[in-house]
């Protein structure tokens, strides 16, 4: 009886300190390191979602990359939506501060993006939520990078002239 | 003899990466003591006073006017700025300085909040940078531990006009 109950003491002794250890581990690796997420909606096809609504996208969220918020045009990045900051928004990040914006559908035909703010648009142009929509957005607001840009798409993006 | 030392770094890094962790988890998500830097509070909050943030209002979107609260700082990306909330989204606010002889008004944007701190001569805070997204909100402060002549919780707003309820 003695022998049975000391290994059931010893077994909860060994699951509370490895969950103590594994559960705060894995939280601080989820939130500072990357995560895992779906992508849903339509807005960044055909680059994310291309399926529509019969297969969704499971993408790699990299916090690490964008710790100091530097982000670079091209780059398609995850940030809090600046209308519900319940919602993370997908975007590809089009312009820097400075850089002067050919917009559709905004009210203003140019605008300059200020300081401490980036231009984002969806790929899928009149099905995105963007700041063609709700303006530039606070650089500080992008939470994660899905993919950092290479050079040769910075090409066709719509940034007219680029400040310093 | 190698291994013993090897053993024991091992051991004290598998520790620090533990409590590390812990420590992280516990800001994040519940709260933590922080220190105030600055004169833009006063008298409520002076420069080098300990106070205690919690995080778990921020997380269920609790968030009221008059609250004092820890955002990051829309200029400098890399600090946090220690200010009140005058108001919410939809409010209107009154968005330019006492000496301004116009009064001009704007509504906050939805998703925003207005920050301002108590000491309206010495704080750049909304109406200086604009609404603050909710999303750069990271705590907010209830309690003030040190200096201990000031212990307790923090009073309300000294600017009680600030807030317009229309």
């Amino acid at each position: 009886m003695a022998h049975s109950q000391g290994w059931v003491k010893r077994y909860l002794k060994a699951f509370c300190k490895g969950f103590f250890v594994a559960v705060p581990v894995a939280v601080t690796f989820l939130d500072r390191v990357a995560c895992v997420a779906r992508v849903e909606g339509a807005s960044m096809q055909p680059s994310l979602n291309p399926g529509g609504s019969q297969s969704s996208d499971v993408v790699l969220l990299n916090h690490w990359k964008v710790r100091n918020f530097e982000v670079q045009r091209g780059d398609i990045v995850s940030l809090v939506s600046p209308k519900n900051p319940e919602q993370k928004i997908i975007k590809r990040v089009i312009a820097l501060e400075g850089d002067i914006v050919k917009t559709i559908g905004h009210k203003n035909r140019y605008v300059k993006v200020p300081r401490g703010h980036i231009w984002v648009e969806g790929d899928h142009h009149g099905h995105s939520f963007d700041s063609n929509s709700f303006g530039p957005a606070r650089s500080t607001t992008v939470t994660h990078v899905l993919q950092k840009s290479n050079h040769t798409e910075v090409g066709c993006l719509q940034a007219l002239t680029q400040g310093s | 003899m190698l291994r013993g030392v090897l053993g024991k770094t091992f051991r004290l890094v598998g520790y620090t990466v533990q409590y590390g962790c812990i420590a992280h988890c516990a800001f994040e998500y519940v709260g933590g003591v922080v220190m105030c830097s600055g004169p833009s509070m006063e008298p409520t909050i002076q420069n080098s006073d300990i106070v205690f943030a919690e995080n778990l209002t921020r997380h269920f979107y609790g968030i009221q006017r008059g609250d004092i609260v820890i955002a990051k700082s829309p200029s400098d990306p890399k600090s946090n700025i220690c200010k009140r909330v005058i108001g919410l989204e939809g409010d209107k606010i009154l968005s330019n300085s006492p000496s301004d002889f116009f009064k001009s008004h704007s509504y906050v944007p939805t998703g925003h909040v207005w920050l301002e701190g108590d000491n309206l001569q010495n704080s750049t805070d909304s109406r200086y940078y604009g609404p603050v997204p909710y999303g750069l909100i990271r705590g907010r402060i209830f309690f003030k531990i040190w200096p201990l002549s000031d212990f307790g919780f923090l009073r309300d707003s000294p600017n009680g006009h600030r807030f317009s309820d229309d």
